[in-house]
């Protein structure tokens, strides 16, 4: 029998994700709990280093020894963070250890020791190629937060570079204790679009699809071109930034010891004005690698539908477009998303991970906004001002996507939550 | 009558009847690195000198075209330059001549001297195939160089910044890998910057060929100014087995078109990028392992900017070939039927100088935006013909056609005839103009453009500006001069989305009906000797084919994303070098 209702508490994490979803069932059936990321780079105020902890005490009470879940959509720290025991062992990552998840669901780009041969199956095949990827984007990220940072900040015409390539930078640096934890505290289901997840017995009555992160040969096959392989992208673009490497040769400090140099700041007058502009470069150039960088890791999150009494919830983690292009190139993924009641807004308001494809499913040329109550729900945690730029149309939440889920949907955004830890709502059964 | 007092000599400074520094020399000589330093013979790695325009030269080093700042941004360091070193007197010295190799590579000042000769040779290349000076697109006179820049597998131009960056990397053993020290790397990113200051609105998205062009000539020029050095050619054969030191006779069986390509262009991959990711070597590799075919200008793969690029190589270098296998067969064997190898590197040397002067002249007759590789090839075609009007000989201009035709590329104008551009046969009024303010001033120029707006065909609502005018003189290889004066002009057309189809133009969906469309037109005048206009080059701002084209092309690309053509173009060569990088690094991959 299925759930007799589901509530969806979003947390106010500040720029980040963090929603508990409680499955509650007839009869003496205790809730189930889901617990679908738990991260943060940015606080919404006061004390950010108090914050994940709270809300890991909070979850703690809520789900007692009741049946508990947890997914982790992607590898990003605004959706990890909070599972990072600390290196005491008593942070929130540990508290929520605590709670025993009995899965814990992850993108499979995530599955460690998975051996790419002939048994593995095939759709996870490159698994290896793209394990190591990871690992480089990481890396790469945080060289280039060390490289790029302290220069970029001592120049005033760069803070914005700056901000950006701290705020998004630190977001891809690699959080092993909440990536080791997470792999500890249960056992691991890692998902791909088309999987069927644990969390479908784990929720009895509801039904769970995986619509994304697509495999490699997923999504080889939605790609009319041949974009080069991206696993080899980021392997060289780590080996040629020297992220790894001994501290010789290339990456030593000095390229050219016992010749005459000097540090840009004591340049002399002839070379002042073309220093500036090199250091400006290089802070666009690096910025634009951790901004794909970015993209890519957004586009292993996972994708999850749950279905139940009438009602579909969407939380589709970070994921943009070419994770979506899998999903929205399935005719039954299509048809099943049409239908969505309940969307947890993907990457935090950025306007390229609600594609136009899916929300003109939702709203067709020439519909008309429903009365409040039948409107669909949506759900938005962000923070504004932390990623992207107005002025160049790029900035988290995008001012066009807000005005539109603003007159199209009943939203809930944890911007509008005045000190509180959190907002839900209740959904009742057919 | 009153005596005269004796004149005394004026003051005046010793007239020097010896020439003025470098007057007497306008050339000098300076080592650069011939292949990628990871080749080498015997341990050592090839050098070469290279013939460059002699100057007073800062340090740096730093002339009237080019300034070297070796300034670090991974490392904030600044390299500082060697203080003198290239002239004593009116002698001008090669501080490196005749170097041992680990002092070439490991001193910075070599680097520096690398990347100014390479710059150099490679205007110099510019300026003689277009008999003026080469400006460039930033208004200044002198470039930047910075031959470290940044750690990291790429190198670029940045306009907005005049400046090359070159970037190193650990190679094997994590042992630097300096991008600054390959030749074709070095000529690449020089032919970006002087493309950019003949043709600045080839950066504009338009269309996959403009797109892919920038990258294409870049290879194109950095492979045929590599294979007009002897040093390179020679010691590619040498490396392939064909001219040995001691034995320099070839067997014809080796002097094929296909033996060629495998031995000198493969060998030239090889080469000349052993070490670079996905350099102009990749392209030349590929130009010999892809099979020429019509099909791939509408394989969506080819409509990436470094792919498309692949096909403009492609047809260059097996033109080429072609010629040089000409040239060969020309020569006759000189001892039981085999040949002298030494001739056999000089003719592939004769053969790619004239590729290239044919590659740089066209620009001067191709459009000013939107080109299309079948304008490009009219306009190769007309620039020949109109300084070698005789081509009989090794018919390059039929060569070229032919194996332009083999990737699907026809000249758009009189395909059934020579390709060549019509020559303008409207009459045009000269009233109010004088020839010689023509010749060099953009105010004139666009009276004009004024006077003839109808006979132009131009379109009255766009805004229109004269961009340049270039007065010319070629010399031909009868050694006649060819005068002519070209004048560049743009046409801008401004609309809104829902403006479109009152244009006869179709809005893409990705363009919102209130965002600001730019629609480019524009072309070449030229003019001869006498001021009278021989050829109108363009493509017509009102044109329809074109225009949905492009829009279509460019709502595919998400270039509508970009909030303006200026946000676009920012970063435009580093994003296009790392899209290049983003694709496999494997041989014929």
């Amino acid at each position: 029998m299925g759930p007799k209702s589901v509530r969806v508490r979003m947390y106010q994490v500040g720029f980040g994700d963090c929603f508990l979803l409680t499955f509650t069932y007839h009869g003496k059936a205790k809730p189930r709990h889901v617990l679908v990321d738990f991260g943060s780079t940015a606080a919404p105020s006061g004390d950010p280093g108090s914050l994940l902890p709270k809300i890991a005490q909070d979850i703690q009470r809520t789900v007692g020894t009741d049946p508990f879940a947890v997914v982790a959509t992607h590898r990003h720290r605004d959706h990890i963070s909070g599972f990072d025991p600390g290196s005491n062992g008593k942070g929130p990552g540990a508290i929520i250890a605590a709670l025993k998840p009995r899965w814990v669901i992850q993108p499979w780009t995530e599955q460690p020791d998975l051996p790419v041969d002939a048994e593995a199956p095939s759709s996870l095949k490159g698994l290896a190629a793209r394990k190591e990827t990871l690992a480089s984007m990481q890396a790469i990220a945080k060289q280039a937060v060390e490289e790029a940072l302290p220069r970029l900040q001592r120049g005033f015409q760069h803070t914005e570079a700056a901000r950006q390539l701290a705020f998004i930078g630190e977001d891809n640096i690699a959080n092993p204790g909440a990536v080791r934890n997470l792999m500890r505290m249960g056992s691991n289901d890692y998902v791909y679009a088309g999987k069927r997840t644990k969390l479908s017995s784990f929720l009895p009555g509801v039904k769970v699809s995986v619509l994304g992160p697509p495999t490699v040969k997923q999504h080889a096959s939605i790609r009319k071109q041949r974009s080069g392989d991206p696993d080899e992208f980021w392997s060289l673009q780590a080996k040629t930034l020297g992220v790894g490497l001994p501290k010789t040769g290339a990456s030593a400090g000095e390229l050219f010891a016992g010749f005459a140099q000097a540090t840009g700041g004591q340049s002399p007058p002839w070379a002042r004005w073309i220093i500036k502009s090199l250091r400006s470069a290089r802070g666009d150039e690096l910025l634009q690698l951790i901004r794909s960088l970015d993209s890519a890791m957004n586009n292993t999150s996972v994708i999850l539908l749950f279905e139940f009494g009438g009602h579909r919830f969407l939380f589709p983690g970070d994921a943009q477009i070419e994770n979506w292009e899998y999903a929205l190139g399935q005719a039954k993924y299509k048809k099943l998303l049409k239908g969505v009641t309940v969307y947890k807004v993907g990457h935090h308001g950025s306007l390229n991970a609600t594609p136009r494809t899916l929300w003109n499913g939702w709203y067709p040329k020439g519909a008309k906004p429903l009365p409040a109550k039948q409107r669909m729900t949506s759900f938005m945690s962000t923070k504004a001002g932390k990623h992207g730029s107005a002025a160049k149309g790029t900035e988290v939440p995008r001012t066009t996507l807000v005005t539109a889920l603003e007159g199209w949907t009943r939203l809930h955004s944890t911007q509008h939550l005045a000190g509180a830890l959190y907002v839900e709502e209740l959904f009742g059964g057919a | 009558m009153p005596r005269r007092a004796p004149r005394r000599s004026a003051p005046v400074s010793k007239i020097n009847l010896a020439p003025v520094r470098g007057e007497s020399a306008p050339l000098r000589s300076l080592t650069i690195l011939a292949q990628d330093p990871s080749v080498r013979r015997r341990r050592k790695i090839l050098t070469t000198t290279a013939q460059v325009m002699a100057e007073p030269l800062m340090d740096g080093p730093c002339g009237a075209r080019i300034k070297v700042v070796d300034y670090d941004a991974s490392r904030d360091r600044l390299y500082l330059p060697m203080k003198g070193g290239y002239q004593q007197g009116d002698a001008w010295l090669d501080p490196f001549k005749q170097q041992s190799t680990p002092t070439l590579l490991g001193n910075p000042h070599f680097h520096q001297q690398n990347v100014y000769t390479i710059a150099m040779r490679t205007l110099g290349h510019f300026e003689s195939a277009l008999g003026r000076r080469a400006n460039y697109g930033f208004g200044g006179h002198q470039l930047h160089i910075a031959p470290h820049a940044f750690a990291g597998a790429n190198a670029y131009y940045q306009r907005e910044n005049r400046c090359l960056s070159f970037g190193y990397f650990p190679g094997r053993g994590g042992q630097p890998v300096f991008t600054c020290l390959s030749h074709d790397v070095v000529a690449h990113e020089m032919t970006h910057a002087l493309l950019d200051g003949l043709r600045p609105r080839y950066i504009d998205p338009s269309s996959p060929d403009q797109g892919g062009f920038h990258e294409g000539f870049a290879d194109v020029v950095a492979l045929l100014s590599v294979l007009s050095d002897a040093a390179i050619v020679g010691s590619v054969l040498t490396e392939q087995g064909l001219v040995r030191a001691k034995r320099t006779l070839v067997s014809p069986a080796q002097l094929t078109l296909d033996a060629l390509k495998q031995s000198a262009l493969l060998g030239l991959a090889e080469q000349v990028g052993a070490s670079i990711p996905n350099g102009s070597a990749s392209a030349l590799r590929r130009s010999v392992t892809m099979k020429p075919s019509p099909r791939w200008l509408h394989d969506p793969e080819f409509e990436e900017p470094h792919r498309r690029g692949e096909i403009l190589v492609a047809a260059v270098m097996n033109a080429f070939l072609a010629v040089w296998v000409a040239r060969i067969q020309g020569l006759g064997p000189v001892l039981r039927g085999q040949y002298d190898g030494q001739r056999v590197v000089e003719e592939g040397v004769t053969a790619a100088q004239h590729l290239l002067t044919m590659c740089i002249r066209a620009l001067d007759y191709a459009p000013s935006t939107d080109l299309q590789y079948v304008d490009y090839l009219s306009a190769l075609l007309t620039a020949d013909k109109e300084t070698v009007p005789d081509d009989t000989k090794y018919r390059y201009r039929d060569v070229v056609r032919k194996t332009f035709g083999a990737w699907g590329i026809q000249p758009i104008s009189r395909p059934e005839s020579d390709g060549c551009w019509e020559p303008f046969g409207e009459q045009v009024s000269y009233r109010n103009l004088r020839f010689e303010a023509l010749r060099a001033n953009t105010d004139e120029a666009f009276r004009f453009l004024w006077e003839n707006f109808t006979a132009l065909r131009l379109a009255r609502d766009a805004y229109t500006v004269v961009q340049a005018v270039r007065p010319i003189a070629r010399v031909a290889p009868d050694g006649l001069i060819v005068r002519e004066t070209v004048v560049d002009y743009l046409q801008i057309l401004t609309v809104r989305g829902h403006e479109l189809g009152a244009l006869g133009l179709k809005r893409p969906e990705a363009i919102p009906t209130s965002r600001e469309v730019r629609l480019y037109g524009g072309g070449v005048l030229v003019f001869d000797e006498f001021g009278r206009l021989k050829f109108s080059i363009g493509n017509n701002v009102a044109n329809t084919r074109r225009q949905q084209a492009r829009l279509d092309y460019l709502a595919r690309e998400g270039f509508f994303e970009y909030r303006s053509d200026a946000e676009f173009s920012r970063g435009f060569f580093a994003r296009l070098h790392l899209a290049r990088a983003r694709d496999r690094w494997a041989p014929g991959g």
